[in-house]
C-alpha cells in the first residue's frame, strides 16, 4: 500500500487537486467550491472535525496531501447530507468526504485505530461473508474489538439495547449460529473479488 | 376612456421605475413621443423607497424631484399609471400594444387634500413600506408620488367607506364606477424597464425570516431608516422596538446560489456597506457584522468600502451564514464557520438583516412579448428581440448609475427605430 | 416685448383655502397693491373649467398670469401655459397647510397669503417670458473622440440614429486596446433553459468582435474616419462647436459640431512599478494585457513562455495587481474588468490543455450579474484553481516561485510556475484637470480637447483621474455642456459596459444637438428657454462670473466682458448671485425680481411685534422638503416669507443686505450639501453660496445687527422635519436677540 502511495507521490507531484479528481470519488467537483464555508456551518457534526469539509478542500488546492489524508475530519461525515443541500454550488461534499476516506485508507495514510474505520471494516467484513449484515455480530465484532475484557464491559453497558432489540425482532439469538445470507454467497464473492481486480488494476496503472 | 395619442413613431416604454423613467424623458427630451406605461400608481419605483443612494448616501428623492419635474414640463410624454402592458404584437417600427388600466377610483380633478383619507377608517398593509406599516382604503401612496394623486384601494369597494371618501371629496375627484380598461396602442419601438423585485427571503428557510420578527431584509431596513417610514426613521427591532445596535448583514441572501438565484445581484454588498452607515451613524456604540463571500465593490466604489471597512465597529466575516436561530430574548443567533481560520461561531446579534438578490419582476414564462431571456429571466440583448430593447434591472442585476446608464442607451436605440420610420415615411 | 403686458391673476379657493382664507381680500391685495389689472377668484382653478378661464385669458390678450392657489410643484401639468409669464402663490403648502386652523392665528395667516399674493405679483411685474437668444443653431454632426471600442460603438450607435459622426483616432488603426484581445468574456450569461447542475454548459470565452466592428465603421457611409490624428482646438459651444482637428502629417481641418463624445478611452497601469511581482526583472512575469499578445500569437496552439518559448504547464494570476491598493504608485480603486478577464486567461490554457496548472489568486473575486457568476462557474468547470490570497513576492528564476499568504489557511506560502500574469488594471486617459489644486504634484499630461474655454482645457476629474459625473441618478452630466465622457475614461470598466455606455453618451449627445437647436436648457433646468444677459455698461470687467460659473460656460471677450455661450449655460444663476453690480439677469429671474418680492412684502412695524423671516430655499431640495412638511401637517412660523431659488449660487448679497436694511429680522438660507459628496445639482452653486456668506457677517457687524440674524444651512429634500425646524429656529432666536432696528 504504501508502494502505492509512494506512485501516488510521484504521479502527481505537484497538483494534489489532480490526485483528487482522478483518484476519489467524485473528486473532480472539488473545483467547485465558492470558499462561502456554508457545508462547514451547517455541519451538525462541525464543531468534531479537525479540518471542516470546505477546509479540507481549501487544503485539497493548497496541495496539503498529507494532512487531508491523514486527517481523521472526513471519517466524521454521518451522511446527512445538509452540506449537499446547503451548497451553492451543488459541489457533492458528502460523497467527497466518503471518496476521500477510502482513497487515504487505501493508500494506508488514514490514522491508525480511527473508530468510524474500524466500524466500516467490520462492517464490510461481516456483510461479505453472507452477503447480508449479521446485526449480532456486527454488535460483538465492535464491543470485542478492543479485547475481551473491553468487550465484555461493552456488552454489559449495552445488554439493555440488545434485550430491547431481540423483544422488537430487530435482532436474533439465533444469527450467532450461521444467520441468513443471500442465495448465492459465494457468487457474490466472486463478483465482489473480480470488482476489487479492476480497481485495484485501475489504480495500480495510474500508479505507475 | 384613456384616450392616448400614438403613431408607429411613438416609443412606448413599460416601466416607470428609474430606469423607465430616464429612457422615457431622454427620448421624450430629444423630441420624440413617449408613452410610459407604470403598474403602480405612480412613477419611481423601488428606488422612491430607498433611504439613500451608495455612495454618496444622497437621497433618492432628490434626482426623483427633477425627474419628475422634467416630466411635468415635458408635452411628448404621457404617462399611463396602474397600467400593465398585456400583449404586443407586430415588428420593429410597426407595434401594437394592448395596455390594460386599473380603476385607480380617483380622476385627476383630485388635488391631493386628503380629505378621503381621513373619512375612511379602514387600514391595509402600506406596499410602500413592505407592509411594515398600515395605510388607509384612500391614501396617497407617498409625499413624493407623482402623479400627485390619491388612490382608492378596491377591497373598500362596495362598503361605507368608499361613499365616506367619496361624500368626502369636495372636487367630485372620486369616481367609484370606473371599470378597468383595455387600450390599444401603436407604437415603433418599445423599452422594456420592468426592473426588480426582492428575492423572497422566507424561501432561505435556515435564516428564519418567516420565523423570527429580528430578521429582515435589505429592503425594509430601508424603510426603517427612512424618517418617512414605519419607524420614523429609528433603528429598531421589530419584536419589541429595542434599539438596534448591535446588528448583522447576511450577503448572498438568496444569491449565488443554485437553490435560490444563480447569478450575483452586484448591488447587495455596496447597499450593506451603505446600511453600515445608518448603523453606525444611528449609534455612537453601533456594533455591526457583515457576513460576506466575496465583497463585491467594483471600481470607484472600492473607496466606500474603504471606509466602511476603517471604521472599528464594523467587523468583516467571510463566511456563509449557516443558519439562524433565536434565543430566549428573541436575539437572532448566527451560526457558522469563518472560513479565514476556521473559527465556528454562535453570534448573538440584536437585528439580522438579509441582503436579499434582485430578481426580475416580470416572472420567466410571463412576458407578454417575445423576447430572448437568460437562465435568470433576465433579458438579453439580441437581434431577434427586434424594436424591444431591455432597460436597467430587466436586463441584468444593477444599480441605479448603471441602469440609468443602460437606460439612456435603451432610448437611443428606440429612436434609431423611429427615425428609420420616419425616415422611410417622410 | 413688444406688446402691451395685460397683468391678470388668480385666486383659488379650493382645498380649504376659501376655508382659511379671506378670499376677497386676497382679490383685492392683488388689485391694488400687486396692481394687476384683473384678479379672478374659483373655486377650484386646476379643473378643466378653471384651466379653461385662464387659457381664454392668455388668447385673449393676458401676458403675465399670477396664480395663487398650491405650491408651484402641484398641478404644473394643469397650469402649463407656455405663452404667458406665470408666477404663483402658494397659499395651500404655503400657508393654510403649515399653520393651525384655529381663530386666533386667523390673522397672522391671512397676512402671510397676503404677503405670498404681493411677492407673486411683484414678481410677475418684472418678468417676462423667456424665448431662446437665437444664437442657437442646429449642427448635426457629433465629434466622437476615440477610436477604441467605446468611440467606435458611439459613432455607430449616433450613425443609426441618423446624425453623422466624424471619428478622431489618435494612432493609425481603430480598435484600441480591445483590438489586442485574443478572446473577450462572454456577455451573456447562460441561455433560459440550461439545468441548474454543476455540469451545465455554460458560456464560454467569446470571439473578439472588434474587427467587425472596425469594418462596420468602415463601411457606415455617414461616419467619417480621421486617423493619426488629433484635437487642436475646440470652441465654440452645443450646437455650435468649432474644432480644429490636426492630422500627424501636418495638415489640419476644421469642423463644425453639435456634440462631442469623449472617448478617450484607458492607460494600461505601468506595471513597472511592481518590481515585488519581478515584473521587468523576469519575462515570464506579464500583464493580463500582454498575455493576450502571447495568447494570439499562440493561436490554436499552447501558450508559450516568452523567456524560452517553452509551453507554459503552470501558470498563476495575481489578481489585483498595484490596485486596490494605497500604496504609493498602486491604483486605490479596483478596475472592474480583471477578474473575468483572468478567468478567460485561465481558461485559454485550460482550453489548450486540461492539464494546465492555473492558479487564480484573489481576494474579493469580483464576478457581477448573471453573465459574471456564470462565468466564474464555467473557470470553475475547467479546473481553474481560486485560492483567496494575498501574493507578496515573485522570486524570479527557470521556474517562478510566487510567494503570498493563503488567507483560508491562514498561512504564508508559496507556489512554482511557469508563468505569472498580474491582474494590473486601467487608469483614465483623460486631459488635465481645470481644477485641481494648484499645490498638486501633477504628472503634466497633454490635453485631448483643447477647449478655448475660459476654465480649462478638458473635462474636469472626478476623482483617481476619472472624468465621472458625480450625480448617480443622471451619470452622464458633465460641467461641460455637450460634451459627454464615454467608456473607461469615466470609470473602469469592462468592454460589455462600454459598449452600453456608448450608446448612452450617443443618446446625450443627439439631446443636446436638438436642445441647442431649439435654445433649451440642458439638465437639470431641461428645456429652459431663459438665459443670462448682462448690461454691459454697468459691467466692470471684474470676471467673477466667468470664474464662478460651475459649468466653465463663460468665456470673455478681449476687453474682458463675459460671453454666455447661451447653450453651454445651465441657467443656475450662479453668474447673477457672483456679479457685484447687479448686471446679470435671466428673463424671467433676476435680481429684480427677487428684490422686488422682497420690498412688496409687508413688513410691521416693531410695535406690531410681527418679525419677517426671509427663507431663500433651493427650488430642488428645500422647497420640495418644505411642501412635504406642509403635506404631513408640519407647523411653521407665521413670520417667513420663502422664496424659492434656483440654486443658492444665484443669492446676490444685495438681497440679504436690503431685506435686514428694510426691517426683516433674520433670513434663512437652505441649499444643498456641498463637500465632496456635494449634492447640489449645479455642482459649484451652494459651495459659492456658502463662501460669499462667509463675508456676510462683516456686512451685519457694520450694520450693527447680530450674525445669527442670518444663518446658512444645508438642506436635504428628505428634511421634512428638520427644514421647518429651521425658520422656526429662526423665529426663536429672533424672540431671543429682538425685533430688527431697522423697522420703519
Amino acid at each position: 500500500m504504501s508502494d502505492l502511495n509512494q506512485n501516488m507521490i510521484e504521479k502527481y507531484r505537484n497538483s494534489f487537486l489532480k490526485e483528487v479528481e482522478a483518484n476519489v470519488e467524485e473528486g473532480e467537483w472539488v473545483k467547485m467550491c465558492m470558499q462561502c464555508g456554508v457545508c462547514s456551518g451547517s455541519c451538525p457534526l462541525g464543531k468534531h472535525w479537525a479540518h471542516p469539509p470546505q477546509e479540507i478542500f481549501m487544503m485539497i488546492r493548497a496541495g496539503k496531501r498529507e494532512a487531508v489524508l491523514a486527517s481523521d475530519a472526513m471519517w466524521m461525515c454521518t451522511s446527512c447530507y445538509n452540506c449537499i443541500v446547503r451548497c451553492p454550488r451543488e459541489v457533492p461534499i458528502t460523497h467527497i468526504m466518503h471518496g476521500l476516506a477510502h482513497y487515504a485508507k487505501r493508500l494506508g495514510l488514514a490514522p491508525k485505530g480511527q473508530p468510524t474505520m474500524a466500524f466500516s471494516q467490520i462492517f464490510w467484513d461481516n456483510m461479505l461473508k453472507a452477503g447480508r449484515v449479521n446485526e449480532l455480530k456486527l454488535g460483538l465484532s465492535l464491543y470485542f474489538k478492543d479485547g475481551f475484557v473491553q468487550g465484555v464491559k461493552n456488552s454489559l453497558a449495552n445488554a439493555k439495547l440488545g434485550q430491547n432489540m431481540m423483544k422488537a425482532k430487530r435482532m436474533n439469538a439465533a444469527e450467532f449460529f450461521g444467520g441468513h445470507g443471500v442465495k448465492d454467497v459465494s457468487g457474490l464473492q466472486k463478483m465482489i473479488k473480480k470488482a476489487q481486480e479492476l480497481e485495484d488494476a485501475r489504480i495500480a496503472k495510474y500508479g505507475n | 376612456m384613456t384616450e392616448v395619442v400614438a403613431t408607429n413613431q411613438t416609443i412606448l416604454v413599460v416601466g416607470g421605475g428609474i430606469s423607465g423613467m430616464t429612457a422615457a424623458i431622454e427620448a421624450a427630451e430629444t423630441g420624440k413621443q413617449v408613452v410610459l406605461v407604470e403598474k403602480r400608481p405612480y412613477l419611481g419605483g423601488r428606488v422612491s423607497q430607498l433611504h439613500k443612494y451608495f455612495p454618496k448616501l444622497c437621497h433618492p428623492t432628490c434626482g426623483l424631484e427633477i425627474n419628475q419635474r422634467r416630466t411635468k414640463m415635458n408635452p411628448n410624454l404621457t404617462i399611463l399609471t396602474m397600467a400593465e402592458v398585456t400583449g404586443l404584437s407586430g415588428d420593429a417600427g410597426n407595434y401594437s400594444a394592448t395596455v390594460k388600466i386599473s380603476p385607480r377610483y380617483v380622476n385627476e380633478n383630485c388635488t391631493a387634500c386628503g380629505d378621503c383619507g381621513k373619512a375612511v377608517s379602514s387600514e391595509f398593509p402600506n406596499e410602500f413600506d413592505y407592509g411594515l406599516s398600515k395605510r388607509k382604503g384612500a391614501y396617497l401612496p407617498n409625499t413624493m408620488a407623482h402623479p400627485m394623486r390619491y388612490v382608492v384601494d378596491p377591497a373598500i369597494l362596495g362598503s361605507d367607506e368608499a361613499q365616506k371618501a367619496k361624500d368626502a371629496c369636495k372636487y367630485n375627484a372620486i369616481d367609484l364606477d370606473m371599470k378597468e380598461e383595455e387600450i390599444s396602442i401603436p407604437c415603433g419601438a418599445v423599452v422594456w424597464a420592468t426592473g426588480w423585485k426582492p428575492y423572497d427571503a422566507a424561501r432561505i428557510q435556515p435564516y428564519g425570516y418567516d420565523r423570527f420578527p429580528n430578521v429582515v431584509t435589505n429592503v425594509e431596513f430601508e424603510r426603517m431608516a427612512d424618517p418617512n417610514g414605519p419607524t420614523g426613521g429609528k433603528i429598531v427591532r421589530p419584536s419589541d422596538g429595542k434599539e438596534a445596535k448591535n446588528v448583522a448583514f447576511i450577503q448572498c441572501a438568496g444569491s449565488r446560489d443554485r437553490n435560490h438565484l444563480y447569478h450575483c445581484s452586484r448591488i447587495c454588498c455596496m447597499a450593506t456597506l451603505k446600511q453600515c452607515h445608518y448603523v453606525t451613524d444611528a449609534y455612537s456604540d453601533a456594533n455591526v457584522s457583515v457576513y460576506y463571500i466575496d465583497i463585491r465593490a467594483i471600481d470607484r466604489f472600492e473607496d466606500f468600502y474603504a471606509a466602511v471597512k476603517a471604521k472599528s465597529n464594523v467587523g468583516f466575516i467571510k463566511s456563509k451564514v449557516a443558519s439562524v436561530t433565536q434565543d430566549k430574548d428573541g436575539n437572532p443567533v448566527l451560526h457558522g464557520v469563518n472560513t479565514e481560520g476556521y473559527q465556528r461561531y454562535a453570534n448573538t446579534h440584536d437585528l439580522v438583516v438579509l441582503a436579499v438578490g434582485m430578481e426580475p419582476s416580470v416572472e420567466a414564462g410571463s412576458f407578454p412579448v417575445d423576447i430572448l431571456i437568460n437562465r435568470e429571466g433576465f433579458i438579453e440583448p439580441a437581434p431577434e428581440n427586434g424594436g424591444v430593447f431591455a432597460a436597467g434591472t430587466a436586463s441584468d442585476a444593477l444599480d441605479v448609475n448603471r441602469s440609468v446608464q443602460h437606460a439612456t442607451g435603451a432610448a437611443l436605440r428606440a429612436i434609431q427605430v423611429v427615425n428609420r420610420v420616419a425616415g422611410t415615411e417622410g | 416685448m413688444s406688446a402691451e403686458k395685460k397683468l391678470v391673476g388668480y385666486v383659488c379657493t379650493g382645498c380649504g383655502i376659501g376655508d382659511r382664507l379671506d378670499a376677497k381680500q386676497l382679490l383685492s391685495t392683488a388689485k391694488r397693491e400687486g396692481k394687476l389689472q384683473e384678479c379672478k377668484q374659483h373655486d377650484m382653478l386646476c379643473n378643466a373649467e378653471g384651466v379653461k378661464l385662464i387659457a381664454d385669458d392668455i388668447a385673449a390678450g393676458a401676458t403675465h398670469i399670477m396664480i395663487a392657489a398650491c405650491s408651484r410643484r402641484a398641478k404644473v401639468e394643469a397650469f402649463h401655459f407656455p405663452d404667458a409669464a406665470m408666477t404663483r402663490a402658494n397659499l395651500r403648502e404655503g400657508v393654510i397647510w403649515v399653520r393651525p386652523a384655529s381663530g386666533e392665528n386667523s390673522e397672522t395667516t391671512q397676512e402671510m397669503a397676503d404677503d405670498y399674493i404681493r411677492m407673486a405679483c411683484a414678481e410677475l411685474r418684472t418678468i417676462n417670458k423667456p424665448s431662446s437668444s437665437g444664437e442657437q443653431s442646429l449642427i448635426k454632426n457629433i465629434l466622437v473622440v476615440g477610436g477604441g471600442v467605446t468611440g467606435m460603438t458611439a459613432a455607430l450607435e449616433a450613425a443609426a440614429a441618423g446624425y453623422a459622426v466624424t471619428l478622431v483616432e489618435k494612432s493609425g488603426a481603430l480598435g484600441g486596446h480591445a483590438a489586442l484581445l485574443h478572446k473577450r468574456v462572454p456577455s451573456r450569461a447562460a441561455s433560459a433553459g440550461t439545468s441548474n447542475s454543476r455540469n451545465a454548459a455554460l458560456p464560454q470565452p467569446a470571439e473578439n468582435n472588434v474587427p467587425e466592428l472596425v469594418s462596420r465603421v468602415g463601411t457606415t457611409g455617414n461616419i467619417s474616419v480621421h486617423l493619426n490624428s488629433s484635437v487642436a482646438k475646440t470652441s465654440g459651444a452645443p450646437g455650435r462647436f468649432s474644432v480644429d482637428i490636426a492630422a500627424e502629417s501636418g495638415s489640419t481641418s476644421t469642423g463644425e459640431f453639435g456634440a462631442i463624445i469623449q472617448a478617450s478611452g484607458f492607460k494600461p497601469y505601468d506595471a513597472g512599478q511592481l518590481s515585488e511581482f519581478a515584473y521587468g526583472a523576469s519575462p515570464d512575469v506579464v500583464t493580463n494585457l500582454e498575455l493576450e499578445g502571447l495568447a494570439k500569437a499562440a493561436g490554436d496552439g499552447p501558450i508559450k513562455r516568452p523567456s524560452d518559448g517553452k509551453e507554459v504547464k503552470s501558470v498563476a494570476f495575481i489578481q489585483c495587481a498595484g490596485q486596490r491598493s494605497d500604496t504609493q504608485g498602486h491604483l486605490p480603486y479596483c478596475s472592474g474588468f480583471c477578474c473575468t478577464t483572468s478567468i478567460k486567461q485561465a481558461i485559454y490554457f485550460k482550453d489548450q490543455n486540461p492539464g494546465c496548472d492555473t492558479t487564480i489568486l484573489f481576494d474579493d473575486l469580483r464576478t457581477p450579474g448573471a453573465a459574471g457568476e456564470d462565468f466564474y462557474r464555467a473557470g470553475q468547470q475547467k479546473m481553474v484553481t481560486f485560492s483567496k490570497g494575498k501574493a507578496t513576492e515573485v522570486v524570479p528564476g527557470s521556474s517562478l516561485k510566487v510567494r503570498f499568504q493563503d488567507l483560508i489557511l491562514n498561512e504564508a506560502t508559496e507556489m512554482e510556475c511557469d508563468l505569472v500574469v498580474l491582474a494590473t488594471g486601467m487608469v483614465a486617459n483623460s486631459g488635465p484637470d481645470p481644477y485641481a489644486p494648484a499645490d498638486a504634484a501633477q504628472v503634466p499630461v497633454a490635453s485631448i480637447l483643447n477647449l478655448q474655454y475660459r476654465q480649462g482645457t478638458d473635462l474636469p476629474h472626478l476623482k483617481h483621474g476619472f472624468t465621472d459625473s458625480h450625480f448617480i441618478c443622471f451619470p452622464y452630466e458633465t460641467r461641460r455642456t455637450g460634451i459627454y465622457a464615454a467608456g473607461p475614461l469615466r470609470r473602469p470598466m469592462d468592454m460589455q459596459q462600454a459598449m452600453d455606455d456608448a450608446a448612452g453618451a450617443a443618446m446625450k449627445a443627439i439631446q443636446a444637438v436638438e436642445n441647442a437647436g431649439l435654445g433649451r436648457a440642458a439638465h437639470p433646468r431641461s428645456g429652459d428657454l431663459s438665459f443670462p444677459s448682462f448690461r454691459k455698461e454697468g459691467c466692470t470687467q471684474c470676471k467673477r462670473c466667468t470664474v464662478e460659473c460651475p459649468f466653465g460656460a463663460i468665456n470673455e471677450d478681449e476687453k474682458g466682458y463675459p460671453l454666455y455661450n447661451e447653450s453651454r449655460c445651465r441657467r443656475c444663476g450662479t453668474c447673477m448671485g457672483a456679479c457685484p453690480v447687479r448686471v446679470i439677469s435671466f428673463e424671467n429671474y433676476s435680481v429684480e425680481s427677487v428684490n422686488q418680492q422682497i420690498k412688496n412684502c409687508n413688513v410691521p412695524d416693531e410695535f406690531q411685534e410681527k418679525p419677517r423671516i426671509l427663507v431663500f430655499a433651493c427650488e430642488n431640495d428645500a422647497y420640495p422638503a418644505l411642501d412635504q412638511a406642509a403635506m404631513s401637517g408640519k407647523e411653521i412660523t407665521p413670520w417667513a416669507r420663502v422664496i424659492p431659488v434656483r440654486c443658492l449660487g444665484s443669492i446676490s448679497l444685495s438681497w440679504i443686505t436690503d431685506s435686514l436694511n428694510s426691517g426683516y429680522d433674520g433670513v434663512v438660507l437652505m441649499g444643498c450639501r456641498r463637500d465632496d459628496d456635494y449634492q447640489c445639482h449645479f455642482v459649484k452653486g451652494s459651495a459659492m453660496a456658502a463662501e460669499r456668506m462667509s463675508k456676510v457677517g462683516d456686512t451685519l457687524s457694520s450694520l450693527n445687527l447680530e450674525p445669527e440674524r442670518v444663518v446658512l444651512h444645508e438642506v436635504a429634500i428628505t428634511d421634512v422635519e428638520r427644514a421647518p425646524k429651521l425658520i422656526n429656529d429662526m423665529a426663536d432666536t429672533v424672540a431671543r436677540i429682538g425685533q430688527s432696528p431697522f423697522k420703519f
